[in-house]
């Protein structure tokens, strides 16, 4: 099993190797064929045009897209992305200093989406062909039609500002001092010894991460019910049936496990547009996270952050599928033995 | 005292508008250590009886009348948990398809290990020693290697050796066998069929054995009870029933299989098919009226009495002294093959495929080595062996599906082994194919006279009146309504669908049919419907055949000549007849062997091919 793990992350990584360099060159392409002038716009506003164009020599803006793609890639090999035009900063910096905020965000959504899926998906499955299956159906069809972002406002409507339960702004309260070890508050906390940080930390997730997870929980629960049904139609759950076991331990250890793949594979793509799904959360929140930090860059036109942000959220997505399909490979001896 | 009764059991559907009987006031009796055989066609209600054992009927099936009693105690208003306690424990099921009898994500031991945890065995390492003795008593090798495994790395025989041994690790008082030989290979299903009788005869269990195969039954059981449309039709002595039947419809159904020893009979074919649950409702007489050959006014008018006729010999018919009038009709006229020059010209025929998909972890396998025959005009070949021998892949190397990796395909003369596309094309216009599985290999969104006519789609050939036209044609010529045209798939029956796939393949108007396994999960009454079809095909038209299959009564009644295939290579071959009364290869023999046969009286006698007298194992598959 170990070797068709690793066969797997091998092929994996090599796939996820040409899919970056074909990424980023569709990002050159796009943000250079913009009409910004980064020379102009990494230089103060009263600079003369005679300035900018020693700017653009500089910067190698003269030479031709290939070959400025070339050199732009072989800065980002040595892992030098380039300086933000806003803040005057390395953006290698400024992504790593976000990246783990989002992370914590999207893997606790993922969590809550997989818990609720599980729960709903099961909900569902039992009440099938009873008079509340109509009901439950339709409630998961509103569900699945509501955005996160709807969630997140919703949320911070009612849980936020009329009940004052939770806060929802920020990632942390803004009194709060905390030394940066890994970037993950959750961890930092720990190692710092500060549970009234941890605990503030997490109270600051609740909702950003409810709102992503409510919005992705539907569609795990619809495939998990209508694969347990599949499932059920099985020889092998007559057959243990026939057998004499309970219904109860029919479901956990035999069907759910089946019924676990198809859903799996679900997952896999679902958690892909829920870490894209971050950042409307993420700046409904202001919860400063990579989402944040796209949004600004945007804004500002920061071409860099732009290329380096539009990386790594390609990197993240092609982890969580490789995550996911090795799931798949343990959960699945098929795969595994041939 | 009986172990199971049945007394005036009713189980009924309220899928109609009002409940119909699919069961209908049944009675039996099983005693302790004995085998009773349910025999009849799909749809004659003998799963539904296995069911009701259970009590896990379908939704809105119920018991509407009578009762079961089991050991005494009645099964149908037993407490949910109480019968419960005594599935798996008093009461065993083997299924029908091995291998999907057991969960694909658990190993075979995690699964025995679950089923003696229920039955209270112990400790986990005493249920290990026990699994691997239960193994080792159905004749497993290596069973603690065998315990790691996941099923699908077992072949088929040895998941139902499995499930047999987990029927039987509790020495169960009953045994329901619901065609548990059904999906495997002839040779395969002889040893399973022993190996039940084998611990059976050890525990003392009752089986309740539930087979479309009479004379499989007749050999293995002790009585027989022949169900039709949920009606018992006749119940009796297993040898006895099958002997001297007294029904007419046990009577059609014996005429209808191919016999496999003796002059070949024609194939008695019974017209339609059994009623369905709307006929079922609005019928007053006796069931089998429409079909039967020697039915009489009084049969529409009430249902037929449970008649006895000899000691425990019982028969649903007021005319059953009509029976023995039944006879098959003629056998079909030889049709010489012109020896002229071969049709199909096939020589040293190989084929290799590479398994596994690591780059220094694959192997070769040859599935077919060197086989070479001749097929002419008008003459119809089987290729008969188990799964596995390669006689498939040799139909799909000859329809162009695979490329040959040696040897040489020539048709009229032509060699078209390398596909090119004139090759293609000439190949196209001599050879067409019949599928296996007639739901799987006819779009059921298309309607059947736009399936037929494909081909001239393909060629661009007339247009849609002249197809229509072509297809009428063709749905008469297979013995369709004309209004079938006009339907879709899923609204005929297997047998009216496998019709559907023939007249496909002959509108292309091809010389050479190759039939993969074309009857085979079909009634034997459809069965001899489509084997006297292709018969009276070949008459009118003229045409060759390569008929795959693993049934060696069908080759031995359709076909001229014969081919067995063992692990890819053709081990014996010649005229049928010959092949079949005089077999020379020890393979040949074992196949013919592992067939019931027709005389209930001869002892039945499937090679064990070992020294020991230990069944052989099949391979892994």
């Amino acid at each position: 099993m170990f070797a068709t793990l690793l066969t797997l992350i091998g092929r994996r990584l090599l796939l996820s190797i040409l899919i970056l360099l074909l990424v980023s060159v569709l990002l050159f392409i796009v943000l250079r064929a913009l009409p910004f002038d980064p020379a102009a716009m990494s230089l103060p506003p009263n600079a003369t045009l005679a300035e900018i164009e020693a700017k653009r020599l500089e910067m190698g803006l003269n030479l031709p897209l290939p070959q400025q793609y070339l050199i732009w890639l072989s800065h980002v090999l040595h892992g030098d992305f380039g300086s933000s035009i806003q803040f005057r900063r390395g953006v290698l910096g400024l992504v790593t200093s976000t990246l783990p905020a989002t992370i914590e965000l999207a893997v606790l959504a993922m969590l809550i989406a997989s818990a609720l899926g599980l729960a709903g998906g099961l909900t569902l499955f039992h009440v099938r062909g009873t008079a509340k299956e109509p009901i439950m159906d339709l409630g998961t069809v509103v569900l699945l039609s509501l955005p996160e972002f709807l969630w997140a406002l919703f949320l911070i409507l009612v849980v936020g500002v009329a009940l004052h339960w939770l806060p929802f702004t920020g990632r942390i309260d803004p009194n709060m001092r905390l030394p940066v070890t890994t970037g993950f508050l959750l961890i930092d906390s720990w190692i710092a010894g500060r549970p009234d940080i941890f605990k503030s930390a997490v109270e600051h997730l609740i909702l950003p991460s409810l709102a992503l997870g409510i919005a992705f929980s539907p569609a795990i629960m619809r495939v998990l019910r209508s694969s347990l049904i599949d499932v059920y139609q099985e020889d092998y759950i007559h057959l243990a049936r026939l057998r004499g076991l309970g219904e109860k331990r029919i479901l956990l250890r035999h069907a759910l496990k089946n019924a676990a793949l198809p859903t799996l594979s679900l997952m896999g793509v679902q958690f892909g547009f829920l870490f894209g799904g971050t950042l409307l959360v993420e700046v409904i929140f202001s919860y400063p996270g990579l989402g944040n930090l796209m949004v600004d860059a945007v804004r500002n036109a920061d071409l860099p952050i732009i290329q380096a942000v539009g990386l790594t959220y390609c990197i993240v997505v092609l982890s969580i599928n490789t995550v996911v399909d090795s799931l798949y490979l343990i959960l699945n001896p098929k795969l595994r033995l041939r | 005292m009986d172990m199971l009764i049945a007394r005036n059991l009713s189980v009924s559907a309220a899928l109609a508008e009002r409940p119909v009987n699919v069961i209908e006031n049944l009675d039996f009796s099983l005693a302790p250590g004995r085998i009773l055989g349910l025999v009849g066609e799909s749809g004659a209600g003998k799963s539904m009886i296995g069911r009701t054992v259970a009590q896990l009927l379908p939704p809105l099936f119920s018991v509407s009348q009578g009762e079961l009693l089991f050991d005494g105690q009645n099964l149908v208003t037993m407490p949910a948990d109480a019968r419960r306690e005594l599935l798996g424990r008093d009461i065993a099921f083997v299924p029908q398809e091995p291998m999907s009898g057991l969960n694909p994500v658990l190993t075979i031991g995690q699964q025995i290990d679950e089923h003696l945890a229920r039955l209270q065995v112990g400790n986990r390492r005493t249920r290990h020693d026990r699994a691997v003795a239960m193994l080792d008593a159905v004749h497993l090798p290596r069973p603690a290697e065998l315990l790691s495994k996941y099923p699908h790395q077992l072949s088929g025989g040895m998941c139902q050796r499995v499930l047999i041994a987990m029927a039987f690790a509790s020495r169960p008082k009953l045994l329901v066998a619901d065609e548990p030989t059904t999906a495997l290979d002839v040779t395969i299903q002889a040893r399973i069929v022993q190996l039940i009788a084998e611990m059976q005869r050890i525990d003392g269990t009752s089986v309740l054995f539930i087979t479309h195969d009479l004379r499989l039954a007749a050999q293995i059981c002790d009585e027989i009870l022949v169900l039709y449309a949920g009606r018992v039709a006749e119940y009796g002595p297993a040898r006895e029933v099958f002997a001297r039947p007294r029904h007419p419809y046990t009577r059609c159904l014996q005429l209808s299989n191919p016999v496999m020893s003796g002059a070949n009979r024609g194939l008695y074919t019974l017209p339609e098919r059994m009623p369905g649950l709307q006929a079922l409702s609005e019928m007053t007489g006796c069931a089998f009226a429409s079909r039967c050959p020697v039915v009489r006014e009084d049969c529409t008018t009430t249902p037929p009495p449970l008649v006895s006729l000899a000691p425990a010999h019982r028969a649903a018919c007021r005319h059953s002294e009509a029976t023995p009038g039944i006879v098959a009709p003629q056998p079909p006229v030889e049709t010489a093959p012109s020896a002229a020059a071969p049709l199909l010209s096939v020589s040293n025929l190989g084929k290799t495929f590479r398994v596994g998909r690591g780059f220094f972890q694959h192997e070769d396998v040859a599935a077919v080595k060197s086989v070479n025959f001749d097929l002419n005009d008008n003459e119809f070949i089987g290729i008969v062996g188990e799964s596995g021998s390669g006689k498939s892949t040799v139909a799909r190397m000859l329809c162009g599906l695979e490329t040959p990796t040696s040897g040489t395909i020539a048709v009229s003369g032509r060699d078209v082994t390398q596909g090119d596309t004139a090759a293609r094309r000439h190949l196209r216009s001599y050879v067409q194919m019949v599928f296996q599985d007639p739901q799987s290999a006819l779009n059921p969104r298309r309607r059947v006279g736009s399936i037929v006519t494909q081909s001239l789609e393909a060629t661009g050939t007339g247009n849609h009146a002249a197809r229509l036209a072509r297809a009428q044609a063709l749905i008469a010529e297979i013995g369709l309504p004309p209004e079938a045209a006009f339907r879709f798939p899923p609204q005929l029956s297997g047998g009216q669908r496998q019709r559907v796939n023939i007249a496909r393949a002959l509108c292309a108007e091809p010389r050479i049919l190759i039939a993969d396994e074309i009857v085979s999960g079909l009634d034997v009454s459809v069965q001899a419907q489509l084997l006297n079809l292709l018969l009276r095909l070949r008459r009118e038209r003229g045409f060759a055949m390569l008929l795959i299959s693993h049934d060696l009564s069908v080759v031995r009644y359709l076909c001229d000549r014969v081919l067995v295939m063992y692990r890819g290579e053709v081990v014996e071959s010649g005229v049928t007849a010959d092949v079949f009364d005089n077999p020379q290869h020890s393979y040949t023999k074992t196949l013919l062997a592992a067939v019931p046969p027709d005389d209930p009286a001869t002892i039945w006698r499937p090679k064990t091919d070992s020294a020991d007298g230990t069944l052989p194992v099949e391979d892994p598959a």
